[in-house]
This record gives structure tokens, C-alpha cells and sequence, in this order.
């Protein structure tokens, strides 16, 4: 004999198919939701991922090393030594960190003026190793490099500097600049430099406030030699950021209490905030579509439901309860949902596969650079494919079904079997 | 002949099924809403990053000598070597109807030290009186007061406060190269602290009454470099430009006016992308309710297939009975959108009253260098509140062709026949 709990999903199972065209409107409704949504997180998680990845690169990396008064302070007096360094730097060598570390480049930065003899401007005046940050920050790259050339191994004395800074300057390729700041015992100094080089990025503030210098001379000029102020670390992916972040912390913690280990979301705040907005704005536009698709499943369903009247009271006659009457209901919203869900969450990423594999290029709709907390948005953006999104859109399958059937199938409760067998159609 | 009875046909039927029709409506309703607000808190977004971009230092209109942009040289003053009369000048714009105040400022960059410590700055001459009505820079005064005309007096951020570990009614030494080729210095004290936000900002900017700076560098009163105004409404800046500009030729003035949308077009372009992503989020919400609607449709018409036959037995066309259920359609757009209004007015109202503060969510951040208050707010989308009305009964119609049309060929005898 045919149990009751087989009986029930293929009565729904049945409806929805003998209704194929209003499962099919309303399953395309679905579809359309769930690949909107699809779409809207792999390139908003792909844009994410760029403008990380543009702003920890020009800012202080996935995770950085400095000591803890620093960024507060950005004095010079807030440096970490050679030995202090040598603590942290065992620890980003371990096995369960290493595999996550791409690359790595150590800084000394300070607050100066540029001085050139018709103005001068106030700068980060950024001491780096050549050949590391070359491949870190990439101001040396073709797009960013206006003129000249990035700084090489075996410099001493050049600048690498932003176009706006070198126009407010009046300085060109070979010109000299004097850069002031207040060196390791508090008195101004000064240190001469020619300019070999002059980069673009498109935010306005960089392009006239950052210098690139070789570390070396920069030590010698604020008698630091061997400090840092700053050690930025690049991780494989801004994924791993946390699992790193909470291995090295505590190794480091063990070793030294001077040594601060920041996150690029404490280090960037800004830039924080910004992907929270973005994601926020997400969040809102699914769930008003969500919204929609579900009034939109709500209808067919309830629009089935009295429509069977005579249906249901039939069944409530031959025995089924209440309880077993609202699961027929609430089966064939689920049903409905789950297969337009699940085909819709193919199509989403089968179009973003097949359309924007190669890089959604939004170039067109902007003539400038567009810069969201002091970075500039990549125009064009690779779609990135995570679980989380899969979990997400199953979710939302569920809650959609969930919502919609619920009320339905209280309504398939109220019918007056009575009234229901009496009626004839 | 009578008035056609199609219209009257089609509005009842929505009364027949009034749970259909208040479930079918209230998805247009909601459509209407959501795009009415999404687009309403975009252009929030949009105005916020307007007002706070040229609000707090920018100014919607600048006036210059020309060619003192972009390289801002300290000689490049208004008027040449001989300078101008600044109070004319300032005048001369202020006397346009959109400006709503002007404001003269003189430039100039050196050091402040306290002697212990010593950080670059950016020295703004400002008119202490005029500069308030014109940006926020002063108005953000965290501690201690403005500096007074003439008196030896600065106001620093709080970025180069705390670099120098300077309070209000401290010492400190201003040194600043002179345009005359000398280096101006001289003894200030610390009249108080402002905070933007913008960290550049807080951190480079030193403010010092203008005659005190003209002094400090060398420069009579007569030469300034810019004179700044804020006018009522951010676009309408666009506009008054050019009114400016003959005034000022008018006026036998040298100088070059511009507005924010020259001076800062990376917002500009981000407003324009903003209301390109208004459209699509139109187009998307109401894609979707599309479905919701035809499935309604195509139920209500199937129900009432023996009626469609009766009709045609009767030798009604087939286009009146497409033209009956699309009425239908478009009554049901007419509670839809008045059922919208009347959910989205007073959220809307409220909304822009008194915008909810999202600090728990996230902190302030940056839009196109803009300083953005972690704040939802709203701006009334006049234009889309049209067009999403538009775009609702476009959906109910479209949604209903398709069931109109089957309506339409109902065979009259096979439905009657019961077969």
C-alpha cells in the first residue's frame, strides 16, 4: 500500500505539471531572480576583489607590519628596527602562513615637503626597495608611467613622482627637488633628488602627494639606518586575509608587544566602508526583487488553491487532516521554487560564464578615472565564481518558497468541506 | 451609440476576484515603490557626494586669473602684479542671483613647528567673516575658536594637530617661502583645531587670516588668488557661470570662472553613471513584475472563457475582447499606482526628514574624493516618480496582451458546447 507521505508531494508534483503554463510564468519569474542575483554577486564580488587589491597595493598591503603608534602618529619615532622585524618575520615564514604570502616589500615612510624653487608641497615621502615594490605597488606599470622610468636597484638619489605634483612643481624628467622632513633627532633636513621618473594613477590625491625614493637614502638622510616604518605583505587572495591575519598575530604576540599586525580593514577603513556600502546597495536590490518574485509566486499559488476548492475537499473527505492538506500546498510552492531556483541559478552562471568570462567593461558609461576611498575602479571587472554565492541563492530559493507557500496553504486549511462537496461544478 | 461598455466590462471583473486583484496590484505597488526609493536614496548618494565634495573646500564656482589652474603658482594672482580691488571683486560675483555668498583666499605652502615638531603645510588666507557662509572647513571646529582679522592667529586640522601635539592658545613658528624670493617667518599662536574627516585635508591645511598671509609672503592686499561662492542649489552653479563671467568682464575684471562640475568632473561622471544604473534598475524591477502580472492575467481570462465565447457567438469582434481585458489591465494600473503613491509618499516624506544613521553598518568613507557621512538619505526623484508610473502600466499592458489575445480566440461553439 502506497504510503500517505508518498501521496502527498506527487499530488503537488501533479498540479504543478497539469498547470504547466502558470508554472511556467511564474518559474521564469524565479529564474530571472535567482540569475539576477547570481550575476549581481560574481561581478560584485569580482569588483571587490579589484578595488582590494588596486587599494592594498598602493596602500599598506592585505596585512601590514608596523609599530602600533604608527598610524596615528605616522611619526618617525614610530618605527620598528632591524631586530624588531627580524620577531615578525619568522612568523610570515611558518609553514600555515607561507603558502598565503605572494610577496612583501618594507617602507620607510614620512610627512615632508618637496620643494622646488617656485612652490612647495606637502607629500609622503615613501623610502622603498626597488626591485620589491616595483612588482607591489605597480607605479611603475605602462598605464601609470607618464614618463621616464620607475626606480631600479642601485639608485640613489632619483624620485619617482606624480604628474600633478610634478606640474604644481614645475619639474620635469632629470629636474632637481629638495625634500624636507624632520629626521630621526627632530631637526628638518634636507635631501636632494632628481626625478626619474613621473607616474598617473588617477587619484588625485596620490598624483600629488606620494614620492617614491630608494629606502636607503632615506635612511641615511633621517639617520635611520636599517629601520622601517612599514613592512606590507600581499596575500594570494583577500580571502585568506583573516586566517593569515590570526596566525600571525599570534606568533607575534608571543615574541614582541611592539609590533602591531593590522589588517588591510583596520589599516583602510575607508576603503572598508566603501565595500560595505556597495554590498549594502546589493543586499537591498536582491531583496526588493526577491520581494516581487515571491507576491508574483504567492498569487499563483493561492490562485491554484481556490481554485481546487472542490479539489481539496475532496481529500479532506476521504481523510487527509488539516495539517496534511496544507502540505500538499506548501509542497507545490516549494517544488515550483526549488526547480526555477535551481535552473535559474544554472542560467546565472552559465550567462556570466559565457558573457563575462573575460571581464565586464563598463569603460563606455565614464570618461574619468571614477575613485572610491582613494581608489580607482578598474572599468573592467572579471566575474569571481564562490561557494558562499551558491549557499546564498539556495537560500534565498528557500526563503522565496517558504514566504510564498506559507500563506496558501493556511488558506487551503479554511475550506468548509460541507460546502465545498455541495457546490457543483 | 452608448459609450463603449469594454472599459466598464473590464474594471468590474477586477472586482470579482478582489484577492487576485489586491495580490496582482500590490506586486506593481511594490515594483513602484522600490524604484521610487532605490533611485531616491541614489540620488541622496549622488547629492551628498556633491554637497560634501564642493561644500567643504571647492566652492561651486572659483574665480581665477587665467591660467592660475592647474599649476596654482603663487604669482598667478587676479589682476597680475598690480592685483585687484578685492572688494569689488568679491562683489562682482556675489551680485548674481544664484551666488550665495563669495569669499576671497590667497594661497600659500611652508612649515608650522612647534619647535619639537614640524609638519608641511598648505596656508589658506581667508576672510574669517565671509569663509564660514561660503565652506565647512571652518565650520568642522573641533576645539578652541576662528582666527581674528589681523591678528597673528592659525587654525590647523586635527591630523597636523596631532602631529605637532599643538593645542589651542599654543606657540608656533610659521615659515613660508615669500613671492619676493625671501622667507617669510613669524610667531602664531594656535586660535583652534578643525576636523573634516579628509585626512589630506585635516592634515595639510592651516588656515590664517588672508591679510596675515599677504603680510607673511610678501604680498600686498590688493593680490589674491581666488575668490570662491557657493550658490543655492549645486546644478544650478552650471547656469550661473557664465553669468559670472560676462559680470566680471563687465566689471573690467581679468578672470576666469568656473564651476564644480570643470573643477571636479570625476563627480560628474559619477553622477551620470549613477542615473544610467537608475534606468536599469528600472527596467529589471519591472521585468520581473511582468510575470507576476500575465500569470494573473491569463488565469482571469481562462476563467471567463465561456463568457469571451458568449460574446463572439454574439458577434462581438475579437478586438473588442483584447481591448476589454487590456482595460482591465490598465484599471488594475490605476489602483497599482495609486496604491503606490500612497505606500511611497509618506516613507519618502519621512525619509527625507530624518535620514537614518548607518554608522553601525559602516564608517565614513570617500566617493570621487568626496567625504561621504555614513548616512541613507533620500532626494525626491521627481523625474522617476514619472517614469516608474509610466513603466507600471506599460508592464499591466504588456503583461496582458498575450492573455488578451487568447481571450481573443476562444472557439465560441466547441467552449459553449462544454467540449
Amino acid at each position: 500500500m502506497t504510503k500517505r507521505w508518498q501521496v502527498l508531494p506527487r499530488l503537488s508534483w501533479r498540479n504543478v505539471r497539469r498547470q504547466w503554463r502558470r508554472s511556467l510564468l511564474t518559474g521564469t519569474a524565479m529564474m530571472l531572480g535567482v540569475a539576477a542575483l547570481v550575476f549581481s554577486r560574481t561581478i560584485g564580488d569580482g569588483a571587490h576583489e579589484d578595488w582590494i587589491d588596486s587599494g592594498v597595493r598602493q596602500g599598506s598591503g592585505h596585512v601590514a607590519v608596523q609599530d602600533p603608534g604608527f598610524r596615528a602618529s605616522r611619526k618617525l619615532e614610530h618605527r620598528i628596527s632591524a631586530a624588531q622585524w627580524e620577531a615578525v618575520a619568522g612568523a610570515l615564514e611558518a609553514p600555515d602562513v607561507a603558502p598565503y604570502v605572494e610577496r612583501m616589500t618594507s617602507r620607510l615612510e614620512v610627512l615632508g615637503l618637496a620643494n622646488a624653487p617656485t612652490a612647495a608641497v606637502p607629500v609622503n615621502i615613501v623610502g622603498v626597495d626597488p626591485a620589491a615594490e616595483a612588482e607591489f605597488s605597480q607605479l611603475g606599470v605602462e598605464q601609470r608611467l607618464v614618463e621616464g622610468r620607475y626606480l631600479e636597484p642601485g639608485d640613489r638619489l632619483h624620485a619617482y613622482v606624480g604628474r600633478r605634483l610634478a606640474d604644481r612643481l614645475d619639474v620635469a624628467l632629470g629636474s632637481r627637488l629638495v625634500l624636507t622632513a624632520q629626521d630621526e633627532s627632530g631637526d628638518i633636513a634636507g635631501q636632494l633628488v632628481r626625478v626619474v621618473g613621473i607616474f598617473r594613477t588617477g587619484v588625485p590625491e596620490v598624483d600629488e602627494g606620494l614620492v617614491h625614493v630608494p629606502l636607503a637614502t632615506v635612511q641615511r638622510w633621517l639617520g635611520a639606518e636599517g629601520d622601517i616604518t612599514t613592512v606590507a605583505i600581499l596575500l594570494r587572495s583577500a580571502w585568506d586575509v583573516p586566517r593569515v591575519l590570526r596566525r600571525v598575530r599570534a606568533r607575534v604576540e608571543e615574541a614582541t608587544d611592539e609590533v602591531a599586525v593590522l589588517g588591510w580593514r583596520e589599516a583602510m577603513p575607508e576603503l572598508d566602508a566603501a565595500i560595505k556600502l556597495d554590498d549594502f546597495w546589493g543586499y537591498v536590490f536582491n531583496i526588493v526583487l526577491f520581494v516581487i518574485v515571491a507576491l508574483a509566486i504567492v498569487n499563483t499559488v493561492l490562485m491554484s488553491v481556490l481554485y481546487r476548492t472542490r479539489e481539496f475537499g475532496v481529500l479532506r473527505a476521504l481523510g487527509l487532516t488539516k495539517r496534511e492538506t496544507a502540505t500538499v500546498v506548501f509542497t507545490e510552492g516549494m517544488m515550483l521554487t526549488a526547480i526555477a531556483g535551481l535552473i535559474g541559478l544554472a542560467l546565472g552562471y552559465g550567462l556570466v560564464w559565457l558573457l563575462f568570462r573575460n571581464g565586464l567593461d563598463y569603460s563606455g558609461a565614464l570618461e574619468g578615472d571614477l575613485t572610491f576611498s582613494g581608489v580607482v575602479l578598474d572599468t573592467v571587472v572579471i566575474p569571481v565564481y564562490r561557494g558562499v554565492q551558491v549557499v546564498m541563492s539556495l537560500g534565498s530559493i528557500v526563503a522565496v518558497g517558504i514566504v510564498a507557500s506559507l500563506y496558501p496553504a493556511y488558506r487551503a486549511t479554511r475550506i468548509d468541506v460541507a460546502e465545498a462537496m455541495k457546490f457543483e461544478a | 451609440m452608448a459609450e463603449s461598455p469594454w472599459w466598464r466590462i473590464g474594471w468590474r471583473n477586477l472586482g470579482r476576484n478582489r484577492r487576485r486583484t489586491v495580490v496582482t496590484a500590490s506586486a506593481l505597488a511594490v515594483g513602484y515603490f522600490s524604484v521610487v526609493l532605490m533611485v531616491g536614496l541614489l540620488k541622496g548618494l549622488v547629492a551628498e557626494m556633491i554637497e560634501n565634495g564642493t561644500g567643504i573646500i571647492t566652492g561651486q564656482i572659483q574665480v581665477h586669473a587665467e591660467g592660475y589652474l592647474p599649476d596654482k603658482e603663487v604669482y598667478a594672482t587676479i589682476g597680475g602684479r598690480d592685483g585687484a580691488d578685492v572688494a569689488a571683486l568679491v562683489a562682482a560675483v556675489e551680485v548674481d542671483p544664484e551666488v550665495h555668498a563669495a569669499t576671497p583666499r590667497v594661497y600659500g605652502g611652508g612649515l608650522v613647528s612647534t619647535g619639537s615638531a614640524t609638519a608641511a603645510a598648505l596656508f589658506l588666507g581667508v576672510d574669517p567673516q565671509r569663509e564660514p557662509r561660503v565652506s565647512k572647513l571652518m565650520r568642522g571646529l573641533e576645539r578652541g575658536r576662528h582666527p581674528a582679522a589681523g591678528a597673528n592667529e592659525i587654525l590647523i586640522g586635527s591630523e597636523m594637530a596631532r602631529t605637532l601635539g599643538a593645542e589651542p592658545g599654543d606657540e608656533v613658528v610659521v615659515v613660508a617661502p615669500a613671492i619676493d624670493g625671501s622667507l617669510g617667518n613669524d610667531l602664531f599662536i594656535v586660535s583652534g583645531v578643525f576636523h573634516t574627516g579628509l585626512v589630506d585635508l585635516d592634515r595639510a591645511f592651516a588656515i590664517l587670516p588672508i591679510d596675515v598671509l599677504q603680510f607673511l609672503i610678501a604680498m600686498p592686499p590688493s593680490r589674491i588668488h581666488e575668490v570662491a561662492a557657493a550658490v543655492r542649489s549645486p546644478w544650478r552653479a552650471v547656469e550661473a557661470m557664465p553669468r559670472i563671467q560676462t559680470g566680471l568682464a563687465e566689471a573690467g575684471f581679468d578672470a576666469s570662472a568656473e564651476s564644480w562640475v570643470t573643477l571636479r568632473p570625476e563627480m560628474v561622471d559619477y553622477a551620470n553613471l549613477s542615473e544610467a544604473m537608475e534606468w536599469v534598475m528600472l527596467l529589471i524591477i519591472f521585468v520581473m513584475a511582468i510575470f507576476g502580472v500575465a500569470n494573473t492575467m491569463l488565469m482571469a481570462t481562462f476563467e471567463r472563457r465561456y463568457e469571451f465565447a458568449l460574446l463572439l457567438a454574439l458577434g462581438t469582434a475579437p478586438w473588442a475582447i483584447v481591448k476589454s481585458v487590456l482595460y482591465e489591465a490598465l484599471a488594475l494600473g490605476v489602483i497599482a499606482l495609486a496604491a503606490g503613491v500612497a505606500i511611497t509618499a509618506p516613507v519618502m516624506v519621512w525619509w527625507y526628514e530624518a535620514p537614518p544613521n548607518v554608522s553601525w553598518l559602516f564608517g565614513e568613507y570617500t566617493l570621487s574624493g568626496a567625504l561621504m557621512r555614513p548616512v541613507l538619505r533620500v532626494e525626491y526623484p521627481w523625474v522617476m516618480a514619472v517614469g516608474a508610473a509610466f513603466a507600471l502600466f506599460i508592464t499591466a499592458v504588456l503583461a496582458a496582451l498575450y492573455p488578451a489575445v487568447r481571450a481573443a480566440r476562444v472557439p465560441p461553439a466547441d467552449t459553449l458546447s462544454g467540449r
